[in-house]
């Protein structure tokens, strides 16, 4: 087989090559990370997480708490749908401007991809705590933060998801004459909106998410509650909101899951293809939003003012120029690679778990699985792992990996369920046992899926790895929560900047993945 | 005996009846051109010779595993003697040639081989013969999505090929094809089938090339079989009964190579073919 040039593999020598540098560089993030499983079952922590675990039980069901939990559950879901629908307002024109899908020639637009980069570079939470210091404690710096950070990333997936269909349906209509909006709105998105729905509706659930963790900064919600509950120690009130927080996040996955099949349904035959329930759907949503920015009784009027725009200016002011000193820029590279191994880790270890619990295809304990693992956010997960494995890296890895797993898994379900079938299916009736019929026919049908999603949570990952620092988990983080509540502004703008330089780097580096593996 | 159907029904969930009281038998070694206008069963007939579907009433023995087809290692055992050429080729568009190729063999090799052959393809011999026959040796190492849709289906041949099974199905086989390399390819899986004593039923559109390359013509109609007779005897007013549904003109090859994708083409060729 090897013997005979002629009958060698050609790809295997490169194959060779890039699974021992994968090694390589794989082996220093794991020791900079941290590695130490055994830590797990060390007796010492498993008493403490056992204890503070038992804390949980029972969950706090007082009258007066409940009240409190009400309100601040609307307040989450108010700054989540606020903050989507700003999103999707800065998301629709720039997606537009960003994407080179629809166009003859393939010219992408450096500027708007550079803003969005910036959007989403910066983290929410990092938006947050700026806009807490401008706006004052409340729900409009939670809003603002979302919106931005979550414009840029909505922007960024529907380029992405608009480049990647068919665009033979678009090119046909320009060169018919067609404009380039008609020629996007007739020609790709008809195969597009099925992702782009399904994907701002999980975006939504996300935004959930994010405006609980927001609340660590006193941007309001179920993280604000959270936080106390935490400070005190309070087991059975933190059981409580985790437990609201799951059924939040089980609502909005029905939700997305009815919304999806809804656009499955062939449109009715008269010439208006909406109906009743299309309608429905359009005043429910404007009316969430009203009803959401009249909630948090935002007045964008103060937030447009001549003060507030002083202040705003003041404040940046404050952050420049940034501390480019030698000694401070090697601390902050160490936490730029400590950073690095966090995200790395805990996006490997969620891939593997994600992909065994994918498996199954989405069966009752595993999708219960999967849901409990996502509907806590990383940062919540990291104060739980920290006291599980001691504070430090492996904490933050440890956090990412448990979460990711859960968004990993049900994508990959996902995935999995819309690859082509027909491949898998004619191995089986060529007598290929399951597993192999799965790895050779589904899996590559697949793969350009899961390898897109992995990347791109690969590159949220290492976002929030900046951010798990927060409480305690190493990494770029640590250093900003320090300097910013010394109030060492100009440090805390070197930590952002790089967090922003370490962002666009990722960015250019998954692109530069996307296409080797294309 | 290569496969006998008894009285064989097949209605599907939402009561149609695919297939209505078929009774069907071939010797090994057997080539068998089903005909018959769109809609009319083949695919079903070809999908229950395939154990994709069990019967929903008679009995189908196929080669020499009889009745239900539950899913158990026997019944894998037989798929893996079971070789299908599709209407669309079942290839995932990322893989490359050579590992599309192997695939056929996944219900023969021990899984070691499987697991490796991800890895380094164990068997580049193999598939470089198979795929020889169809033209496409040049193309072992490319990736299947830089073919065009004639080269796929070819590929899909190709995997049939080293599969060396012992009952070749193919569903419209050619209908991605031109009619030059619908008749080589036609020939390729007759001749085949006739070297290593197979038995072949293509479900072919195209009537000329049915007469024209198989001994036994099976005309199906509203999922019944409306005759069975070898080629010399199938006459042109038999063959405009059976399609008398589609209009006054009999589907025979198109007379120019059509440049549209496999999943479309079938019923535009079919269209094309009417008028």
């Amino acid at each position: 087989m090897l013997l005979n040039p002629a009958e060698r593999d050609p790809a295997a020598r490169s194959r060779l090559i890039g699974a021992l540098a994968t090694l390589v560089i794989l082996w220093p993030l794991f020791q900079a990370a941290e590695v130490k499983p055994g830590v797990l079952f060390d007796p010492g922590n498993l008493k403490v997480i056992g204890y503070f675990l038992a804390g949980f039980l029972p969950p706090e069901t007082g009258a007066e708490f409940m009240g409190y939990l009400a309100k601040a559950t609307l307040e989450t879901l108010a700054i989540a749908t606020a903050g989507m629908a700003l999103a999707f307002l800065i998301a629709v024109p720039m997606a537009y401007l960003a994407t080179g899908a629809g166009r003859e020639k393939a010219t992408l637009n450096p500027v708007t991809r550079s803003l969005l980069t910036i959007l989403r570079g910066i983290p929410e939470l990092v938006w947050a705590l700026v806009f807490v210091r401008v706006f004052g404690l409340g729900p409009a710096a939670g809003v603002l933060a979302l919106g931005l950070t979550y414009g840029g990333m909505l922007a960024k997936v529907y380029a992405e998801i608009l480049e990647s269909v068919d665009a033979a349906p678009a090119r046909a209509l320009r060169h018919n004459g067609a404009g380039r909006p008609l020629a996007i709105l007739y020609g790709l998105l008809p195969q597009a909106s099925k992702e782009l729905a399904s994907y701002t509706v999980y975006r939504w659930e996300c935004a959930i998410r994010a405006s609980v963790v927001m609340g660590f900064v006193g941007a309001g919600g179920l993280g604000q509650l959270m936080d106390q509950a935490m400070k005190m120690l309070n087991g059975g009130e933190a059981a409580t909101i985790l437990l609201a927080f799951m059924v939040l996040v089980f609502a909005a996955d029905g939700f997305s899951g009815w919304l999806r099949r809804a656009l499955d349904t062939p449109p009715a035959h008269r010439a208006s293809p909406f109906g009743w329930r299309s309608g429905g759907l359009g005043l429910a949503l404007v009316v969430g939003i009203v009803a959401s920015f009249n909630y948090l009784e935002i007045g964008l009027k103060s937030l447009l003012t001549v003060e507030a725009a002083t202040s705003i200016g003041e404040f940046v002011a404050g952050f420049f120029p940034p501390d480019l000193s030698a000694e401070w820029l090697a601390r902050v590279g160490k936490g730029v690679w400590e950073t690095l191994a966090i995200s790395v880790v805990g996006t490997l270890l969620a891939a593997v778990a994600g992909l065994l619990l994918a498996l199954p295809k989405w069966r009752a304990p595993f999708s219960f699985l999967l849901n409990t693992l996502r509907s806590v956010p990383e940062l919540v997960w990291a104060t739980i792992t920290a006291l599980a494995v001691g504070l430090g890296p492996f904490a933050g890895a440890l956090a990412l990996a448990l979460h990711t797993a859960g968004v990993l898994g049900r994508l990959y379900a996902e995935a999995l369920a819309n690859a082509p079938p027909a491949p898998g299916q004619a191995l089986r009736l060529a007598g290929a046992p399951g597993g192999f019929a799965f790895l050779y026919g589904t899996l590559p049908g697949a793969a350009p899926q899961l390898i897109a999603y992995t990347l791109y949570r690969w590159e949220m990952n290492i976002r929030m790895a900046a951010i798990l620092g927060f409480v305690g988990a190493g990494g770029l983080g640590q250093l900003l929560y320090f300097e910013l509540s010394l109030f060492h502004h100009a440090q805390a703008s070197t930590v952002i900047i790089v967090m922003l330089l370490l962002s666009i780097a990722v960015d250019q580096a998954s692109a530069w993945l996307r296409r080797a593996m294309r | 005996m290569s496969f006998r159907l008894n009285g064989v029904g097949l209605t599907h969930a939402n009561g149609f009846a695919a297939l209505k009281d078929i009774t069907l038998k071939a010797e090994k070694g057997e080539r068998i051109a089903l005909i018959g206008p769109s809609g009319a069963g083949k695919t079903s007939l070809l999908s229950v010779l395939g154990t994709a579907l069990a019967p929903t009433a008679g009995t189908a023995e196929v080669l020499d595993f009889g009745q239900n087809f539950r899913l158990t290692v026997a019944l894998a055992k037989l798929r893996s003697r079971i070789g299908t050429v599709h209407q669309a080729p079942p290839i995932p568009g990322r893989q490359r040639v050579v590992t599309a190729v192997l695939a056929g063999k996944l219900g023969q090799w021990p899984a070691w081989k499987s697991l490796a052959s991800l890895l380094y393809p164990l068997d580049i011999p193999g598939a470089r013969t198979a795929l020889d026959r169809v033209d496409l040796a040049d193309k072992l190492f490319a990736r299947c999505d830089q073919l065009s849709g004639g080269q796929l289906q070819r590929v899909g041949i190709a995997r049939v090929l080293y599969q060396q099974p012992e009952l070749i199905l193919a569903d419209e086989p050619v209908s991605a094809l031109d009619p030059t390399l619908a008749l080589a390819t036609i020939r390729l899986l007759v001749a085949e089938a006739e070297a290593r004593g197979a038995t072949l039923v293509a479900s072919l559109h195209a009537v000329d090339l049915a007469l024209g390359n198989f001994s036994r013509i099976v005309g199906v109609r509203a999922g019944q079989i409306a005759f069975d007779l070898p080629a010399g005897e199938v006459g042109v007013p038999l063959l405009h009964e059976l399609y008398a549904s589609e209009g006054d003109e009999l589907p025979v090859q198109a007379h120019e190579p059509h440049f549209l994708p496999p999943a479309a083409a079938n019923d535009a060729a079919t269209r094309a073919a009417c008028c």
